[in-house]
C-alpha cells in the first residue's frame, strides 16, 4: 500500500460549494478547464495507486489575499469525511500577528498533523524571523514540516524562495523537527539530494511532474541528473511518493515510479515506510 | 419531427473500460414515443468513446489489449508536457488517440419503436481516462 504525501484538495467538491471561492482558488493556485470531483469518484481514483493514506495539504496567504486559499477548517472538514484514510496539515502566514495562535489551535483544536509552507508564495526565504515562531511550534507540538521547494507553478510566486539550500540553516537550527523538501526541489535536485544526505530530519517527496511523462522524468532524475545508484545507496529512508494530485492523478505518477529501477527494499520505503516515519504513524 | 435529448451520467470502476450501454439507450428509445426515426449515441469527452461490437468477454478484452499495443502508455508523446492551460501535465494521450480509432458516437434507426440493432450488437461507453463523472448523450429525431 501506498501513502501520498503530496495532494491538494483544491477541487474537492466538497469545499467547492462557493462558486466565487473556488474560482479565486483555481487562479491563484493554476488550476483550470477542470470540474470539482466528489470524494467518492477521488476515492475511487486513489484505489487505483493503492493508496492507503493521503496527505491533504492547504494554503493560507490570507494577508494578500483576505482569506486563506485553502483554509484549515477546509482541511478539517475533509478529514472528518474519513478520517483513517486522510491526514490534514494546517498552514498559517506568518506575516499574520496571529500567526502562532492560529498554528497552535490548529495543532490542538483542529488536530491538524503538520505545516505546509510555501515560501515561493509567500515570497519570504525559509529563514525568515517571522518563519521562526512556526518553526518552535513544531518543535514543541512534535509535528512534521512540508516545505514547497523549488520551481513554483502558481500564480504570484517567485521560486527563488524556495531553493532548497534556502532551507538548510532551517535545517540545521531545527534537528527535531522533521521537513519534507516537496517536489524534490525540483530541478535543484542535486542540492535536493545533498541536505538529504547531511540532515536526518530533512526528507523529499517525488511530486515533480513538470516535463515529459512521470516514467521519463523519474528516469531523468533518479538515473541521469542523480548518479544511479543514489537513490538505493543514499537516501533510500528520506524519499517519499506524492503526487502532486491534481496537477497529475495519482496512478500516472505512480505507474512512473513503478517504471524506475531500485531494489524492493527501496520501493517499499518510498512508497510507505518513509512517510509513516515522516509522520509519525509508527504503533 | 419529435427531437429529444438526454444526457446520462456514467463512472467507470476502471482506469480502462468498456461499458455496456445497450439498455440504457433501448429504453430511452421505447420511451420516447417516436415510431419511426434515428438516434445517435454521442459521448460529451475527448478521451472516451462510443462504439459498437459484440458482448463477449474475450472480444472485449481483445478490443482494450490491441488498443494498449496501438497507444502504450509508455510512448513520448507530444502531449506529455506541462499544460499551462489546464496547470496539469498532458498525461493522457493514449486516451486521447483511442477515443480517435473508436470514434465519439453511433447512430441506429428507431422503426416500429424499438432500435434496430444487429442479433450481435451491444453499444458500449469506453473510457480511456478513467475514472471520472463522465456524461454521454442521447439525440433521437423522429416521429
Amino acid at each position: 500500500m501506498v501513502i501520498d504525501t503530496h495532494v491538494h484538495p483544491a477541487l474537492f467538491k466538497e469545499i467547492c460549494m462557493d462558486q466565487e471561492r473556488f474560482q479565486n482558488r483555481c487562479d491563484e493556485m493554476n488550476f483550470h478547464l477542470m470540474n470539482p470531483t466528489d470524494l467518492p469518484t477521488l476515492k475511487k481514483q486513489y484505489a487505483l495507486a493503492e493508496l492507503e493514506r493521503v496527505v491533504l495539504l492547504p494554503q493560507d496567504c490570507s494577508m494578500d489575499y483576505g482569506t486563506a486559499i485553502i483554509s484549515n477548517e477546509e482541511i478539517k472538514q475533509i478529514v472528518e469525511m474519513d478520517p483513517t484514510f486522510f491526514i490534514g496539515f494546517a498552514s498559517v502566514d506568518p506575516r499574520n500577528d496571529n500567526a502562532a495562535i492560529i498554528l497552535t489551535d490548529a495543532f490542538e483544536r483542529l488536530k491538524l498533523s503538520g505545516l505546509k509552507i510555501n515560501t515561493a508564495k509567500l515570497k519570504m526565504y525559509p529563514n525568515d524571523e517571522r518563519l521562526m515562531k512556526l518553526y518552535e511550534i513544531c518543535d514543541k507540538y512534535q509535528k512534521p514540516i512540508i516545505f514547497h521547494a523549488g520551481v513554483s507553478l502558481e500564480a504570484n510566486t517567485i521560486s527563488k524562495f524556495a531553493h532548497p539550500m534556502e532551507f538548510e540553516e532551517v535545517a540545521n537550527r531545527f534537528p527535531k523537527v522533521k521537513m519534507c523538501l516537496a517536489h524534490f526541489g525540483w530541478p535543484w535536485v542535486n542540492e535536493t539530494a545533498a541536505l538529504l544526505v547531511k540532515y536526518e530530519n530533512v526528507f523529499a517527496n517525488t511530486a515533480m511532474m513538470y516535463m515529459d511523462s512521470p516514467k521519463d522524468l523519474f528516469e531523468k532524475v533518479f538515473k541521469q541528473d542523480l548518479g544511479k545508484y543514489w537513490l538505493d545507496h543514499n537516501f533510500a529512508d528520506k524519499v517519499m511518493f506524492g503526487s502532486d494530485s491534481p496537477r497529475i492523478r495519482p496512478v500516472r505518477s505512480k505507474r512512473g515510479l513503478d517504471a524506475l529501477e531500485m531494489e524492493e527494499s527501496t520501493r517499499r520505503k518510498v512508497y510507505h515506510d518513509n512517510a509513516v516515519r515522516f509522520l509519525g504513524l509508527e504503533e | 419531427m419529435i427531437i429529444k435529448l438526454k444526457e446520462v451520467p456514467i463512472c467507470a470502476s476502471n482506469e480502462f473500460e468498456l461499458i455496456k450501454i445497450t439498455d440504457s439507450v433501448r429504453n430511452f428509445v421505447e420511451e420516447s414515443g417516436v415510431k419511426n426515426g434515428i438516434i445517435h449515441v454521442i459521448t460529451e469527452h475527448t478521451t472516451t468513446g462510443i462504439t459498437v461490437n459484440e458482448s463477449l468477454p474475450c472480444v472485449e478484452a481483445d478490443l482494450m489489449d490491441s488498443l494498449d499495443r496501438i497507444f502504450p502508455d509508455d510512448y513520448p508523446y507530444h502531449h506529455n508536457h506541462y499544460l499551462s492551460s489546464y496547470g496539469t501535465i498532458g498525461g493522457n494521450a493514449p486516451g486521447h488517440l483511442k477515443s480517435l480509432v473508436t470514434g465519439n458516437h453511433c447512430v441506429y434507426p428507431i422503426v416500429e419503436g424499438k432500435i434496430k440493432l444487429g442479433g450481435a450488437t451491444d453499444i458500449y461507453f469506453a473510457e480511456y481516462d478513467g475514472i471520472k463523472n463522465r456524461k454521454y448523450m442521447l439525440h433521437i429525431m423522429g416521429e
